[in-house]
């Protein structure tokens, strides 16, 4: 086992270009950062300031165009390789939980099968109880049947948080956990994620816009131009 | 060659097979060429239909035992289990119901009597026609010379009359056997023509009119 | 806890009209082929049966007879032909025949018959030897004539019922006026034999006058050459062979016509069906692009995905294929009585006729057809990358 002043994720000159026609943009421009397992990492700034994109590549959800990343002292990125979606998809499932703004539940499944539906492809040991004792964590208990179509959205983004957490991933992504919820709800979300810091000392890389939000965060980095500054 | 011969002759026994399929199909009572026969039996009618009907369906075993009653088993047997179904012609004249044809089977000397009559509906005889009847005589039976005799009658002039014993008065006693050498056959197509008036009394005419 | 099938079933229960419409064109693909194939083995089942209640595999005629023979019955017996019973004889000789019997066939036109008159048919059978070639016939009363020139019939069970005939009762040879006895009332066979009226074949010959006979009938021996058989009848004089192994061979083949063009409409059902079902997985999948890249966010693989939608496919020609298979068992009947519209000759008995093999091997085809076509889906599904569904900013 690591212990909490490991770093869990080092990106070196990360950059991302995208060709549009004869454009091309560069999305991320040479980014390098370190984030430590148990932090909880809050990505700030602008529409297009590449955030996004940012935290995308530092989940494995993309290849770099350029640059190194280093997850759990192992190099994923380097040296110009490009990963195949299956290696890509390997590393995921070992190391990251992701959570969206738009929580992307599958309506014709329970609270409970939803949850569980990671583990139909893959799944860590011990991982079966993980399910309802995360639910109850959420304070999910109630609704383990319903499916999401009766649940409200606090209700759904918990689910998914759940769902993210049944493997007992190394960091949680979460992009724009709150940008479908109220001031409450995503206060209480903001909780949570705290909560899961502070108790589990799970490591959480986060993107809003919300500076509330943001603001749980132990570290805060803001994007401009591709570029993150911490702040 | 020998397959052209070979083929023939498959055609050949398909043929055989289906006509002799065909010809032995039923064998209950029905008009050999229905659409031939009716406007002969019947006389100014334009369509007809046919419909089916069995003692079954009709009132079961009691309808049975009541039919069987009127016949007197013992002399007129149906020749038919109670779930046969009976053609029965209906008649009409545009849209108008003008009658009934129905035929029985009877039993003959030397093989089965088909016995067709047309009736109005009042239930009196339009047209008698014996469909089938074997015998060296049968041709007389089925002149209209003595057909024609049935014309006019009803079930009631067998209440005078019992086919049976051969004894009685009225206009069924005044018909004489055309074939006094098949007395047998003559017999056979009184009993089957009083055997169908009962029948059709039972499946039409007395329900018509409201009777038991 | 939840089973990728599970999942995949879940899903095609969320458009349950699409589904449901897919099912039913696999169905009734299905219930074509299984009743097609079902009808090619029980149409040659029945016809062997047919064939084998004749009692004999060949029939022996005069040249230019069969035809005649065969129309007898709706010509009046006009132009029947001949030939000389000593011919019995000269075959009975060969090493290949089993038993033989001759036949007279005749027929006499009766006036008092329908409104024009028709014909009555008869069979003139060797006592001695007819029997043995029919050891299948039960008699309902009675039995077999008491000489070989009795004046006596057997009546097959539907010429009984007809002439309302009993046991002890009289009939009368049209024409000829010749009063014969019944002895016998056979039990009802689903064949020809069911309107057919024997007569010892001496009495026949008598009353038609002539010593003559139409047709000879041959069993051949078990395991003898029937062609070798067939090749030397042919070498006698005037006469035509009739062997109802070609006789079957020949009405197959006509029926392999008939059946080339059904199993080609059946494939283009098959393949509609398939069509279908492609789109509705093709569909299904391209609905689902975020939710598939979701789900590999979640450690699922390519392959995973892949599974999940051709499990899908599996379910539903699995599923439309049993149905379909129930349906054409439920219905074989009416296929039955509908196919017996169609053909020109169709044997007694069951002529489609649907087993477990034969279900199992049409569920086969129609799943494996199913699995094929849900490859490009499955595929298509399995190439779906995570960022594809999420939003995506510069």
């Amino acid at each position: 086992m690591m212990t909490g002043s490991e770093m869990v994720l080092e990106a070196r000159e990360l950059s991302r270009v995208f060709t549009r026609g004869s454009e091309s943009i560069r999305a991320v421009n040479n980014v390098s950062l370190s984030i430590r397992r148990g932090e909880f990492v809050s990505f700030m700034g602008p529409s297009g300031s590449g955030k996004t994109t940012l935290v995308n590549l530092l989940g494995c959800l993309d290849n770099p165009t350029t640059g190194e990343l280093d997850l759990a002292g192992r190099n994923i990125f380097g040296g110009g390789k490009v990963l195949s979606e299956r290696k890509l998809t390997k590393v995921r499932r070992e190391l990251f939980g992701y959570i969206f703004q738009n929580f992307y539940l599958i309506h014709t499944l329970t609270v409970r099968e939803n949850v569980a539906l990671p583990l139909a492809f893959y799944r860590k040991p011990g991982a079966e109880a993980e399910v309802e004792k995360l639910l109850k964590m959420l304070g999910m208990e109630h609704r383990l049947d319903h499916l999401p179509g009766q649940i409200s959205g606090g209700e759904m983004q918990r689910v998914a948080i759940a769902r993210a957490l049944v493997n007992s991933p190394e960091v949680l992504l979460a992009d724009e956990p709150t940008g479908n919820l109220d001031t409450k709800r995503s206060v209480e979300i903001g909780e949570i994620l705290q909560d899961l810091n502070r108790n589990r000392a799970l490591t959480i890389v986060m993107v809003s816009h919300n500076p509330e939000l943001a603001r749980l965060g132990g570290r805060r980095i803001e994007m401009r131009d591709g570029q993150a500054y911490d702040v | 060659m020998r397959l052209i011969a070979v083929t023939t002759i498959s055609l050949a026994l398909l043929t055989c097979f289906v006509a002799a399929s065909a010809a032995l199909a039923a064998v209950a009572c029905d008009l050999n060429d229905a659409d031939r026969d009716v406007p002969r039996l019947f006389p100014n009618s334009t369509s007809f239909s046919s419909i089916y009907v069995s003692i079954e369906k009709r009132g079961g075993a009691p309808l049975l035992k009541r039919i069987e009653n009127r016949l007197g088993t013992s002399y007129l047997p149906l020749y038919a289990p109670i779930d046969v179904p009976y053609t029965l012609y209906e008649i009409y004249r545009g849209k108008e119901k003008v009658g009934y044809i129905h035929g029985v089977n009877q039993k003959g000397q030397f093989g089965g009597i088909q016995l067709f009559m047309a009736q109005d509906l009042n239930g009196r005889i339009k047209t008698f026609y014996i469909q089938k009847i074997t015998g060296a005589s049968a041709g007389k039976f089925r002149d209209p010379k003595f057909t024609r005799k049935f014309v006019g009658l009803s079930l009631k002039d067998f209440d005078a009359y019992d086919p049976v014993t051969g004894r009685g008065t009225g206009k069924i006693a005044e018909i004489t056997n055309p074939a006094p050498e098949m007395e047998t056959d003559f017999y056979g197509v009184l009993r089957g023509l009083k055997k169908n008036l009962i029948l059709m009394d039972e499946f039409i005419y007395s329900r018509e009119h409201g009777k038991p | 806890m939840i089973t990728p099938f599970q999942i995949a079933y879940k899903n095609l229960l969320r458009k349950k009209v699409r589904t449901l419409l897919t099912l039913v064109g696999i169905m009734l693909s299905t219930w074509v082929l299984v009743s097609l194939f079902g009808f090619n083995r029980g149409y040659e089942k029945a016809l062997n049966r047919d064939i084998d209640n004749m009692g004999y595999q060949l029939m022996v005629m005069a040249k230019g007879c069969p035809y005649e023979a065969a129309t007898m019955m709706l010509q009046g017996g006009k132009g029947l032909r001949y030939m000389e019973q000593s011919m019995v004889n000269d075959i009975s000789r060969e090493p290949e025949v089993d038993k033989i019997t001759p036949i007279l066939m005749q027929a006499f036109f009766d006036p008092n018959k329908g409104e024009s008159g028709g014909i009555a048919g008869y069979f003139g059978v060797d006592p001695a030897s007819y029997p043995a070639m029919k050891p299948f016939f039960r008699f309902r009363s009675g039995g077999w004539f008491h000489d070989e020139s009795a004046a006596e019939v057997v009546m097959g069970y539907e010429a009984a019922e007809l002439e309302q005939r009993a046991v002890g009762d009289l009939t009368l040879v049209p024409e000829k006026n010749v009063r014969l006895k019944v002895v016998g009332i056979l039990e009802r066979t689903g064949t020809q034999d069911d309107g057919t009226i024997f007569v010892p074949l001496k009495t026949l010959q008598r009353i038609a006058g002539t010593s003559k006979i139409t047709t000879i009938g041959i069993s051949v021996k078990k395991d003898a050459d029937m062609a070798r058989l067939e090749n030397k009848l042919y070498q006698l004089k005037d006469v035509q062979v009739v062997s109802f192994s070609q006789v079957k061979q020949t009405i197959m083949k006509l029926i392999a016509t008939a059946r080339v063009m059904v199993l080609s409409i059946a494939l283009i059902a098959v393949l509609i069906a398939m069509v279908g079902v492609v789109n509705t997985v093709l569909m299904s999948v391209l609905e689902r692009v975020q939710e598939i890249g979701i789900l590999k966010t979640m450690g699922a693989m390519p392959g995973d995905i892949f599974r999940l939608v051709w499990t899908e496919t599996l379910i539903l020609c699995v599923g439309g294929g049993i149905a379909g298979i129930g349906f054409a068992l439920l219905f074989a009947r009416v296929t039955d009585i509908l196919v017996r519209r169609i053909l020109p000759y169709a044997p007694s008995g069951g002529l489609v006729a649907i087993d477990g093999r034969l279900a199992l091997l049409t569920l086969a085809t129609i799943v494996t057809v199913g699995l094929l076509s849900g490859l490009y889906p499955a595929w298509k599904a399995g190439r779906v990358r995570p960022l594809d569904s999420i939003r995506r900013e510069g």
